[in-house]
């Protein structure tokens, strides 16, 4: 399981997939107010 | 600390060696003190997140009043390209952590640099949002809790601004090994930590 707070590189993993989740969320976000 | 080793008669050269007796007091047979010390932190800052968003959610759902408030608007824009600014910089430093490991002396002075340097960037953009916004943070409820919640993002930032200071010079002086780099991880983890909780007070505040 990755803690991010083991070592440097598994930090480093961990934003990338809350920069891929938070992205994602924004995508959504704005394709929602643009459609309704 | 060799000698407490000694005296407990055992052989403690790495995971799965033989152990007499109980470990060293007041340390962790599981994690090692640096790391340890850095995740107790990070994990105390993460409630006190916690707490401003909890306070954030509150003024915002329970009031009812649009966001951003009447007649103020947020620069999302600006504050979009300040998050790719500070997501660089966590590569950078992971860029300069990585090259330290493999003995790349340049690449650990530049990474650490840069990191430096793009962070600096960061705070004074967010700075001069601060004084170009149109609001001040006594002004509504609203306003409070965007410059309390970036605010304390953007002392989080300071903080780890410091510690990449300090890690730098120490890069330009050669205290770096890729058997002792502890101090370039350590700071390396907390920027990280600060970079995600950015990546959420963005999404919260800015887009949500």
């Amino acid at each position: 399981m990755l803690n991010p707070l083991r070592s440097e590189a598994e930090a480093f993993r961990f934003l990338l997939y809350a920069l891929a989740v938070a992205v994602v969320i924004i995508v959504i976000i704005l394709a929602a107010r643009a459609i309704f | 600390m060799e000698a407490a080793s000694i005296a407990h008669g055992g052989v403690h050269d790495g995971h799965g060696a033989e152990h007499h007796g109980p470990p060293p007091a007041n340390r962790s047979s599981r994690a090692e003190p640096q790391l340890l010390g850095m995740f107790l932190f990070i994990i105390s800052e993460i409630m006190v997140f916690g707490a401003f968003f909890t306070a954030y959610f509150f003024i915002r759902v329970s009031q009812g009043d649009p966001w951003p408030a009447h007649g103020t608007t947020l620069p999302v824009g600006v504050a979009g390209f300040n998050t790719a600014i500070l997501v660089s910089s966590s590569f950078t430093v992971h860029w300069a952590e990585q090259s330290i490991k493999r003995g790349n002396r340049f690449g650990l002075k530049a990474g650490m640099l840069l990191t430096f340097l793009l962070g600096c960037s960061f705070l004074f953009i967010q700075i001069n949002e601060y004084a170009n916004i149109g609001f001040a943070p006594q002004d509504a409820a609203q306003q409070t809790i965007f410059y309390s919640l970036t605010g304390l993002h953007g002392a989080h930032v300071f903080i780890g601004l410091l510690l990449l200071l300090f890690v730098t010079i120490r890069s330009f002086r050669g205290h770096y090994s890729p058997e002792e780099h502890r101090g370039v991880e350590v700071p390396g983890i907390y920027w990280h930590f600060v970079d995600i909780m950015w990546l959420v007070v963005y999404t919260t505040v800015y887009i949500l």
